[in-house]
């Protein structure tokens, strides 16, 4: 979708924005002063979490026109036009992707928090890279924080992952 | 945040509309310090003008003589270009140090100046370049050094509604590093930083420049310490000579991430290590 309109004005404190959410065209209307991130959660997307809302610790990634970003620094009319992926888009309990698979088999979950933002980056990296370096893997998720795992779990979780994506 | 948001699509469009909205405006680019600040309550205005869809700044461009980097582009986008990691080395140094993936897919290179930070990574890295600033207000455009574009923390002689649009580098056959003391190994802003960039001719220092961040009111170009080194060979007892010198030309401070004699002396490592970085370098070569 191209950014058409020049002007985005506020009615009575809300924007009305189009957008693309995982695929579909949705109208939203958000707060002069949302975030992306609440507006996602406020229509139902509760995948992107809430850390720190400051930009540091990444659990609120979204692939944003194809790129992770942090949704909780983007205000919700820059949206407008864009294509945004979520969690939700990158698949469910019933159909998950093998990014997901893989992290619940090699047990990088605990508390959960930051696994829909490392699987953004994951996703991101697998995506561009099939065979990545463990060091490639380790700079990726770099701005993705854990506090449960130390991080050797989720490592082992995008290397099985992306074996499991590769056709061989 | 403001009720209004104004989205250029051209430099033209630009200079059209601004005289068209209140004053109290602000550009928006990746908007990674804007937002952060708007959010803390800082800098409201009455609308921001979106400058993320003007496409004059969006590329790098290759002349026989330089490399252009416009203002728009993206931290995470500068690795793409052939022309940034063939002459940029100590950009392309900094690139892992700033922030996160995430975090360089939004921040844009306009941005990190603009918002004229002591410790901005992407301003250090290309003051140690030589990278002169193109700046533009309704179609009339000037250009300066970039070192001399800082008054002091968030000042920067930067007009009412003059846009940076570009960051002019000359190619010179330079090598260097980019070495930065955070919190973490990788994320987060510096203690303290060191940009190197040096001309070989053999084993000896053709031409060199240093930049700081983290460690003065501005990013910080050590004029004397790259004279200093300047016409000598590249060896240790230059690397310590350099150290102890560029200790003398910072002026950090103790604030809320490190301390002022922790920072002064962090200098000197870093730019030991950058140098002996270098000499190995050009040992392996032979
Ligand atoms: C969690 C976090 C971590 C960070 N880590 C680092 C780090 O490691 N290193 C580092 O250097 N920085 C870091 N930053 C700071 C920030 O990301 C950078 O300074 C970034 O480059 C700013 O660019 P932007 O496009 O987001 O600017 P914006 O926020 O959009 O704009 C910043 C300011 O510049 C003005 N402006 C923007 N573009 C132009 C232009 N072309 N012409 C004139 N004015 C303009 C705006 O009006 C605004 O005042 C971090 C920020 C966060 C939130």
């Amino acid at each position: 979708m191209k950014k058409e309109i020049t002007e985005i004005k506020a009615v009575d404190g809300y924007f009305e924005i189009c957008l693309k959410i995982n695929g579909l065209t949705k109208n939203l209307k958000v707060k002069n002063n949302e975030f992306l991130l609440d507006a996602l959660r406020r229509y139902g997307y509760k995948g992107a979490k809430k850390g720190c809302d400051t930009g540091d610790c990444g659990s609120c990634a979204v692939l944003f026109n194809g790129r992770p970003a942090l949704s909780c620094l983007i205000p919700a009319f820059s949206a407008h036009g864009a294509e945004v992926t979520t969690i939700e888009g990158v698949g469910t309990v019933q159909a998950p992707h093998p990014i997901q698979e893989a992290f619940v088999q090699a047990g990088a979950v605990q508390c959960g928090y930051c696994i829909p933002g490392m699987i953004i980056s994951a996703k991101h990296l697998l995506d561009a890279n099939p065979a990545p370096s463990e060091g490639k893997i380790r700079k990726y998720l770099d701005g993705n924080l854990c506090r449960c795992t130390g991080y050797v779990k989720q490592v082992e979780a995008v290397k099985l992952a992306a074996k499991k994506m590769r056709p061989d | 945040m403001p009720e209004l948001i104004i989205r250029p699509r051209t430099l033209k469009e630009l200079w059209k509309i601004l005289p068209t909205i209140s004053a109290k405006r602000k550009y928006l680019a990746g908007g990674t310090d804007l937002v952060t600040a708007a959010n803390a309550g800082f800098d409201a205005c009455d609308a921001w003008v979106d400058i993320s869809g003007l496409k004059e700044l969006q590329s790098v461009k290759e002349t026989k003589t330089s490399v252009l980097i416009g203002a728009g582009v993206r931290i995470a986008g500068l690795e793409a270009w052939g022309a940034v990691r063939r002459w940029l080395p100590v950009l392309t140094a900094a690139i892992p140090h700033f922030a996160s993936p995430s975090l360089r897919n939004m921040a844009t290179v306009g941005g990190n100046a603009a918002n004229a930070s002591p410790c901005a990574d992407a301003v250090c890295a290309l003051c140690a370049e030589r990278a002169e600033v193109i700046l533009e207000l309704k179609g009339k455009k000037r250009r300066l050094p970039l070192s001399a574009l800082f008054k002091g923390p968030k000042q920067t002689g930067i007009k009412k509604d003059e846009l940076i649009t570009a960051f002019e580098v000359p190619k010179w056959p330079h090598t260097g590093a980019y070495l930065k003391l955070g919190p973490r190994a990788y994320f987060g802003i510096s203690k303290a930083a060191v940009a190197l960039a040096i001309e070989l001719d053999g084993d000896k220092i053709k031409s060199a420049s240093v930049a700081l961040a983290s460690v003065a009111p501005v990013p910080l170009m050590a004029v004397k310490t790259a004279g200093c080194i300047t016409g000598r060979i590249l060896s240790p007892e230059t690397a310590r000579a350099a150290a102890a010198l560029v200790k003398t030309e910072v002026s950090p401070i103790t604030d809320a991430r490190s301390d002022a004699d922790y920072r002064r002396e962090m200098c000197g490592v870093l730019l030991e290590r950058a140098l002996l970085g270098c000499e190995e370098r050009l040992k392996a070569e032979g």
